[in-house]
């Protein structure tokens, strides 16, 4: 077992973790936080998109441990005083959201796109999300939700 | 994975030291995009793993004049974001933006990129044009060895107790230019099929005076294609010379490749990528020159 220290969705921890654990188990497992959801385990469909220190990383993809003294940010950290955040109301008012499995990880990335970029193309709407697999939607409504989403954070909805 | 032991490393000093102790039942992990899923596929099954993603000393890129010394700590997101590596540097930046996605390009690492020796690894054939040297240190100290002799000499390899600190390289002057073509099967994520790039400079009547082409995918590791610049060099880039060079390059990828699956199409590929490649050096040329 190992001792370490992390802020998870702005609330600090001190956990006693297995060697072998990754980053997406701790989430899941030990915080019960099950919006960051595991698809293919190597990377590829970043469904457990997390942003670590300010940047987007597949959670799938990082050891616990590593993240002693880290900040991370989940979906469930996304809604402030009991309010949902602009891009997941984007997401249901456009229908950019079916079975909902790469929802959490897509809106991760939208945000960390945001964050850094308050007003991208469309082709970069599509560049920032191209880590995140959707099986179902085609994408566009995705990107619509993203570019909604936009409106809203300036309208401060 | 049964991992008996992990430390998160917080200076260079201390790895090495951890290195020194543990010797091979120790592996470092950086960005970990590769090593997690080695471990959980038992491909590897070392007892410690020695974190470096939050050793602040190595994930500087430093402009130091006449050179450039990258931390192997570096992310793929550094590269690109970092203004270094625009105008006759773009080749790199070009091939560090096609690895992977934004999240593996967040935690990807260059030094994990040539620690692991994946013969596809986008960001090396920029890094052979460029002849960088790699930078180890051990608790018996520092040494170098060129990038090109890591991939094909079976002694230039990173000792046990040695950890990659940087990678660095002399700036090509203004009138040369790097420049990267990948092929993959898709835009986001895809595993490099084959990429060149090439490092060149012409004289004032447009001979190539100076030329570097290294391929990634063409063979076992990513390597300087010789033939070709022999090829290439003393001449003017005339249609009937490029058309030549590519049968150049594909006969000595022949001698790599021939009885591979992969072989015919990776042939037919070749040439556009040369092509690509090229036109693109050429363009930023061209500014240079008006």
């Amino acid at each position: 077992m190992k001792e370490i220290q992390l802020n998870v969705n702005g609330k600090d921890y001190s956990l006693n973790i297995d060697e072998n654990m990754r980053l997406i188990d701790l989430l899941r497992d030990k915080l019960g936080l099950l919006g960051t959801k595991e698809g293919c385990g190597e990377g590829e469909c970043g469904a457990c998109t997390v942003i670590m220190d300010g940047e987007t990383v597949t959670s799938c993809l990082v050891m616990a441990f590593q993240a002693h003294g880290s900040e991370i940010l989940t979906i469930e950290g996304l809604e402030s005083n009991g309010k949902i955040h602009p891009i997941q109301q984007a997401f249901i008012d456009v229908g950019a959201v079916q079975c909902g499995f790469c929802t959490p990880g897509m809106i991760m990335s939208a945000k960390a796109l945001l964050d850094k970029n308050p007003n991208p193309t469309r082709e970069e709407i599509r560049e920032g999300i191209s880590g995140n697999l959707c099986r179902c939607t085609g994408y566009n409504k995705i990107v619509d939700g993203v570019e909604l989403a936009i409106n809203y954070i300036e309208e401060g909805k | 994975m049964a991992l008996e032991e992990v430390y998160k490393g917080e200076n260079v000093d201390e790895v090495v030291e951890l290195l020194d102790k543990y010797g091979k039942d120790a592996k470092i992990i950086a960005g970990g995009t590769d090593i997690v899923i080695d471990l959980r596929n038992n491909r590897i099954d070392p007892k410690v793993l020695i974190d470096i993603s939050s050793i602040e000393e190595l994930k500087g890129i430093k402009d130091k004049g006449e050179y450039i010394e990258i931390g192997a700590g570096v992310s793929f997101t550094q590269v690109v974001e970092n203004p270094l590596f625009e105008r006759n540097l773009y080749g790199l930046n070009k091939a560090c933006h096609m690895v992977g996605s934004p999240q593996i390009r967040n935690k990807g690492t260059l030094g994990g990129n040539i620690a692991n020796g994946s013969p596809a690894a986008d960001s090396i054939p920029p890094l052979i044009c460029l002849n960088s040297t790699l930078i180890l240190k051990s608790v018996r100290g520092r040494r170098e060895i060129s990038i090109e002799d890591y991939y094909k000499d079976e002694n230039e390899k990173i000792r046990p107790d040695e950890l990659l600190v940087s990678i660095g390289f002399k700036k090509p002057k203004e009138n040369q230019v790097l420049s990267f073509a990948k092929l993959g099967l898709r835009k986001a994520l895809a595993i490099s099929r084959l990429s060149i790039a090439i490092l060149v400079e012409l004289d004032e009547e447009g001979k190539i005076i100076n030329i570097e082409v290294a391929s990634g995918s063409l063979g076992k590791y990513p390597m300087r294609e010789l033939e070709l610049e022999q090829f290439l060099l003393g001449k003017k880039l005339e249609d009937s010379t490029v058309d030549e060079g590519v049968l150049v390059l594909q006969r000595a990828m022949e001698k790599r490749l021939a009885g591979r699956s992969t072989f015919p199409y990776k042939r037919v590929a070749v040439d556009r990528m040369f092509r690509e490649a090229l036109e693109e050096a050429m363009k930023y040329l061209d500014e240079v020159r008006l």
